[in-house]
C-alpha cells in the first residue's frame, strides 16, 4: 500500500513536471519561429510566418494541469505554507489533536473540491464545452487533469491524517523543505 | 447579520483557521466557502471549481512557473556568486553595499516580469543565499526583498495595470509609462532606507571586503557578463518584438539553461531537481492564488468591498481626504484580498468617486497601484510574504516585521505621488504628446 | 424579493455595460422591487470564459458574452461573423431576424433562454500603413484569435498572429503584430493611437452580444416579473442597437479627433474583401450543414 500511494504521487509529480516542459517547449517553438522570420529578413526572404495554434489556451490549461498534479507532491515534500506559529508553541499532545484536526478539515476541504472539480469536467464532457481559440479543445480534459491532481492531493491528506492518527509524524513535518536562507520554523 | 457583522465573522474565521496551522490556500477557500454559504442562495462547491478553474486557467499565469524554473536553474549555478563578486568592489562604497542587489536586482526583474511573486521568488532564490553566505543581515535581506518585490507590479509590464486599464478602459500604453517614475523613484526610496539603516547600523554589517585596485576591479567584473547578457536576452526578447512579456519568461528558462550548460552545471539531476522545485513551489504559490480566487468570488457575491466603497463614496469627502480614506481602505482590504482582486471589486465604485473629485484616471491608476501593492507584504494575506517563507522558513509574522520599514517607505511614495502628481503624469505626457 | 447576479464581461464605461446597468433599473422598477438584478462588470464575478458555463449552472442567473465565443461549440454562434456577409446596421439587423430561432434554440438546448442581442460597431482594420488594396494586407502580421480570423488572415495572404488583447500596445509597438480587425468602439477604449496610425473603415462584419437568462430561474419568476423581463428585455434590445449606431459615430471621430487616419475602404479593397466574404461565407455554410444554409437563404430573401 505505502508503496502503491507513494507510485501515485510520483507520477502526478512527474506528469506536472512534464506539463511545464510542454509549456516551455510550445512558448520557445513560438519564440523560435519569430526569430527564424526575422534572420529570413535579414537575406530577403518573405517570412514563413510560423504559429503555434492556441497556444495561450493551451498554456493555460497545461498550467492547470500542472499546478493541480503537483500539489500532492508539494505537500508532501512541505512546501506548502502553513503559519505554524501559534501551534508551534503547544505542548507535543496538544499539538498532535491540532494536527489531526486541521489534517481531517484539510481533507474534507479537499475532497468536497475533488467532487465538485469532477462534476465540472462532467458537466462540461456533458455540454461539449470546447476553447475558444483556433484549435477547439475539449474542456473537460485539462478539468478532468484539475480533478485528478486534486483527488491525489486529497489522498495524499488522508494518508497524512492516517499517519497522525496512528502517532506517525506526517510527511510534510518530516521532509526536510529546501530552503535557502534562515532557520527552520 | 448586517455587512459589518458578516465581514468581521469572515476576518476572524480566517485568522483562527491560519492560526491553527492549516494551509494558507485551504483557510482561503473555507472562509470563501463560509462567505457563500451563509450570505448566497449558490452552490459553493460548484462556485469552487468554476472560479479556480477560471483563475488558474490563465495565459499571463503561466509565466509564474516559468520565472520560478528560471530562478531554480540559475541557484544551480554560480550566477549569484558571480554577479556579487563582480558588484562588490564598486558598492563598497555605498553604505549598505550588496544589499542594494536585492532592490536593484528586483528593479531590473520588474522591467520583464508583471507580477510580484515571480518577482520576489526569482530574484530572491539567488540572492538570499548569496547575503546569508557574506554574513549580510538576515533582517535587511528578507525585508528589503519582500519590499522591492512588489516593484514588479509599477515597473512594466504589470498584471494589475492590465487589469485598471482594461476596467476602466485607459491606454495601458500610457499606464505602462506612467508607472516608470514611481517605480524608480519607490526603489531609490527603498535604497535611501538601507543606507541610512546601514550607516546607523554599522556593526551589523560585515566586513568590509579589502579594497582592490582599480585595474583589479575592472578585470573582476567580467564576472558581471553572464547575468548582464540573461537580462540583455531577456528583456531584448521583448523589445525586440520576438517575445510577450509572458513568453519572455520561457526565453529566461532556455538562457538559464544554455549558462548553466556553458559552466558546467546542467546535468541530468540538477535539471530535474530544479524543475521539481519549481514545479512544487509554483503549485503552492498557485493553490494560494486558487484559495484567493475563491475568497474573491465570495466577495463579489457579497458585495462586501463594494459596500464598503460605497460608504466612503457617501462621505463625500475633499479629494485628499477622499485620498486618506482610500488609503486606509485599502491597506485594510489589502490585509485579506490580493491586488488585483481589490481592483476588480471595487472599480465600479471607486472611479466614479475619484472622476467627480476631479482625479486624474491614469494618475489613480498608479496610486492604485502603489497603495495595493503593498498587500503583497501585508498580513496575513500577503503572496510575497508567503514566497519568502516557501524561500527561507521563516513565518509570515516574521517577515511581515523585517518588510515593515519598507512598507513605510512605500507610504512616504504614495504621499509624494499625491502631493507631486507630475510624478506620474510627466513621462506619458512627454513621451505620447499629440 | 428575488436577486439575480449578473455577470458581464466588459467595464462600466462600455455600451453594452450602459445599456444592460440601465436594464436592470427597468426590470427592478417595473416588479416594484420585486426583482433585483445586480450587474457585475469587467467581468468581476466571472471571467468571460467562464460566464455562460457559471450561468448555465445557476451560480449566476443571467449573463452576458459575445456570442462568436462560442463558435467553436456550434457555427451558428458565429453567423453574425462571418466577413463581408451583412455590414451594415440594416443587413445586420435582418442576418439577426435570420438566425435568432436557431440560436435560441441552440441556447435553450443548454437550459439558457435568449433575451436579447446588440451590435458592436462594424469591424474595420487597423494597421500601421494605409490600405488601399488586399494586397497592402500581404505579409503582414494579422492578428488572428480563432479560427474564423485566422482564415481571414490565410485568404488575405496576411500572416495569422496571436495576441492576447492587453498585449496589444506592446505587440504593435515591438512589430509583433502589425494589423488587427476590430471596432471603432474597442480601438477608442485601448487608445489605439499609442501605438498605430490607420483605420480602414472597412465594416466586415457586426458581432453581436448575447444576453441570456438560466431556463429555471426564469421560469420560477412569478408571471408579471417574468413578463416585466420580457419587456425590459425587448426595450433594452431596441436602445442597445441604437446605442451602438450612435457610438459608431462617436467612437470613429474620436479615433480621428486622436489623429488616427480614418479612410472608407477604397472600391479596389472592397472588391478583394467582398470575394474573401463569399469564400468564407461557403465555407462556413458547409460547416453549418442544413441550419446554415436555412440561416443564410432567409437572409439572402
Ligand atoms: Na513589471
Ligand atoms: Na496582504
Amino acid at each position: 500500500m505505502r508503496q502503491f500511494l507513494d507510485r501515485v504521487y510520483g507520477l502526478a509529480e512527474w506528469l506536472a513536471m512534464a506539463a511545464l516542459c510542454l509549456i516551455a517547449l510550445l512558448v520557445f517553438a513560438q519564440v523560435a519561429g519569430r526569430v527564424t522570420d526575422a534572420g529570413l529578413a535579414l537575406f530577403g526572404l518573405p517570412p514563413y510566418g510560423f504559429l503555434v495554434p492556441s497556444l495561450a489556451e493551451i498554456a493555460g490549461f497545461l498550467l492547470v494541469a500542472a499546478s493541480f498534479l503537483a500539489l500532492a507532491g508539494s505537500l508532501r515534500g512541505g512546501v506548502q505554507i502553513r503559519v505554524t506559529l501559534a501551534i508551534g508553541h503547544l505542548p507535543p499532545a496538544a499539538r498532535r489533536a491540532f494536527e489531526v484536526a486541521v489534517l481531517a478539515l484539510a481533507a474534507a476541504v479537499a475532497g468536497f473540491f475533488f467532487w465538485y472539480a469532477v462534476r465540472l469536467s462532467a458537466d462540461s464532457l456533458r455540454f461539449n464545452e470546447v476553447s475558444y481559440g483556433i484549435v477547439a479543445i475539449p474542456l473537460w480534459i485539462p478539468q478532468a487533469a484539475m480533478a485528478a491532481g486534486i483527488g491525489v492531493f486529497t489522498v495524499a491528506l488522508l494518508d497524512d491524517l492516517t499517519a497522525a492518527l496512528t502517532g506517525r509524524e506526517p510527511s510534510y513535518v518530516t521532509a526536510a523543505p529546501d530552503v535557502t536562507a534562515g532557520e527552520e520554523f | 447579520m448586517d455587512l459589518l457583522t458578516i465581514s468581521l465573522t469572515l476576518g476572524v474565521i480566517l485568522l483562527l483557521l491560519l492560526a491553527s496551522g492549516l494551509w494558507v490556500a485551504l483557510a482561503l477557500m473555507v472562509a470563501g466557502l463560509a462567505a457563500i454559504f451563509l450570505m448566497v442562495p449558490v452552490p459553493p462547491g460548484a462556485v469552487m471549481a468554476t472560479t479556480v478553474w477560471g483563475a488558474i486557467n490563465s495565459w499571463d499565469l503561466a509565466a509564474l512557473p516559468m520565472f520560478v524554473w528560471m530562478g531554480e536553474i540559475l541557484f544551480r549555478t554560480r550566477l549569484a556568486e558571480d554577479m556579487f563578486a563582480g558588484l562588490a568592489p564598486w558598492m563598497r562604497r555605498l553604505p549598505g553595499r550588496l544589499l542594494h542587489v536585492n532592490i536593484l536586482g528586483c528593479a531590473i526583474f520588474a522591467a520583464v516580469s508583471g507580477s510580484s511573486a515571480a518577482t520576489t521568488a526569482t530574484i530572491g532564490r539567488m540572492s538570499l543565499p548569496e547575503l546569508d553566505r557574506r554574513g549580510y543581515d538576515e533582517r535587511m535581506a528578507i525585508g528589503s526583498l519582500a519590499g522591492s518585490g512588489t516593484l514588479g507590479l509599477l515597473i512594466p509590464p504589470s498584471i494589475i495595470l492590465i487589469v485598471y486599464g482594461a476596467a476602466t478602459e485607459q491606454s495601458i500604453a500610457r499606464l505602462f509609462i506612467a508607472g516608470i517614475v514611481p517605480g524608480l523613484m519607490l526603489a531609490a526610496l527603498f535604497m535611501g532606507y538601507t543606507a541610512v539603516w546601514a550607516l546607523f547600523n554599522a556593526s551589523r554589517m560585515p566586513d568590509p571586503d579589502p579594497r582592490v585596485p582599480y585595474l583589479q576591479r575592472l578585470w573582476q567584473t567580467r564576472r558581471l557578463f553572464p547575468i548582464l547578457a540573461l537580462i540583455a536576452g531577456v528583456i531584448g526578447s521583448i523589445y525586440g518584438g520576438f517575445a510577450s512579456p509572458t513568453e519572455a519568461a520561457v526565453v529566461g528558462v532556455v538562457l538559464s539553461l544554455l549558462l548553466s550548460w556553458f559552466t558546467g552545471t546542467l546535468d541530468h539531476s540538477t535539471f530535474v531537481e530544479a524543475l521539481r522545485n519549481a514545479s512544487r513551489t509554483s503549485c503552492m504559490i498557485v493553490l494560494i492564488l486558487a484559495g484567493a480566487s475563491v475568497l474573491t468570488v465570495a466577495m463579489g457575491y457579497t458585495g462586501i468591498p463594494r459596500a464598503l466603497a460605497e460608504f466612503i463614496a457617501g462621505m463625500d469627502l475633499s479629494p485628499y481626504a477622499l485620498l486618506a480614506a482610500l488609503t486606509l481602505f485599502f491597506v485594510v482590504l489589502g490585509c485579506f484580498l490580493d491586488g488585483i482582486s481589490i481592483v476588480v471589486l471595487t472599480a465600479s465604485v471607486i472611479l466614479p468617486m475619484v472622476e467627480a473629485a476631479g482625479l486624474d484616471i491614469i494618475w489613480f491608476g498608479i496610486y492604485l497601484v502603489l497603495v495595493v501593492e503593498m498587500s503583497q507584504i501585508t498580513p496575513p494575506v500577503g503572496f510575497n510574504l508567503f514566497v519568502i517563507q516557501g524561500l527561507t522558513g521563516q513565518n509570515i509574522l516574521k517577515v511581515a516585521g523585517m518588510t515593515l520599514p519598507f512598507f513605510l517607505m512605500m507610504i512616504v511614495a504614495v504621499a509624494l505621488i499625491v502631493l507631486f502628481p507630475q510624478l506620474a503624469l510627466w513621462l506619458p505626457q512627454t513621451m505620447l504628446a499629440r | 424579493q428575488t436577486k439575480w447576479e449578473m455577470p458581464v464581461p466588459y467595464g462600466d464605461t462600455n455600451f453594452h455595460t450602459r445599456n444592460i446597468v440601465q436594464f436592470a433599473d427597468d426590470v427592478k422598477a417595473a416588479t416594484n422591487g420585486g426583482l433585483e438584478i445586480t450587474v457585475h462588470s469587467g467581468g468581476s464575478l466571472f471571467k468571460h470564459p467562464d460566464i455562460k458555463n457559471a450561468v448555465r449552472q445557476g451560480l449566476a442567473q443571467i449573463g452576458e458574452i459575445l456570442g462568436s465565443r462560442l463558435s467553436n461549440e456550434d457555427p451558428v454562434y458565429e453567423v453574425d461573423s462571418i466577413p463581408f456577409v451583412a455590414t451594415s446596421y440594416d443587413d445586420a439587423r435582418k442576418l439577426y431576424a435570420a438566425s435568432k430561432e436557431t440560436l435560441a434554440a441552440k441556447l435553450q438546448e443548454q437550459g439558457l433562454q435568449l433575451l436579447f442581442s446588440v451590435p458592436w460597431p462594424p469591424q474595420g482594420i487597423y494597421t500601421k500603413k494605409e490600405i488601399s488594396s488586399v494586397d497592402d494586407l500581404k505579409g503582414l502580421k494579422m492578428r488572428a484569435y480563432n479560427a474564423a480570423t485566422e482564415r481571414l488572415a490565410q485568404l488575405a495572404g496576411a500572416l495569422p498572429t496571436q495576441v492576447e488583447v492587453p498585449d496589444l500596445p506592446t505587440a504593435f509597438a515591438t512589430g509583433r503584430v502589425e494589423a488587427m480587425i476590430t471596432s471603432p468602439s474597442t480601438g477608442a477604449n485601448s487608445q489605439v493611437w499609442d501605438f498605430l496610425s490607420h483605420y480602414s473603415d472597412a465594416q466586415a462584419w457586426l458581432p453581436r452580444n448575447i444576453v441570456f437568462v438560466n431556463q429555471a430561474a426564469f421560469d420560477a419568476l412569478p408571471e408579471d416579473q417574468r413578463n416585466a423581463v420580457i419587456e425590459a428585455a425587448a426595450a433594452a434590445e431596441t436602445r442597445g442597437w441604437e446605442a451602438s449606431v450612435k457610438e459608431t459615430d462617436e467612437k470613429t471621430q474620436v479615433l480621428k479627433d486622436n489623429g488616427i487616419a480614418v479612410s472608407a475602404p477604397s472600391e479596389e479593397l472592397k472588391k478583394g474583401l467582398t470575394e474573401i466574404g463569399a469564400q468564407m461565407a461557403a465555407e462556413w455554410a458547409e460547416k453549418a450543414g442544413d441550419e446554415g444554409k436555412a440561416i443564410l437563404d432567409a437572409y439572402n430573401n
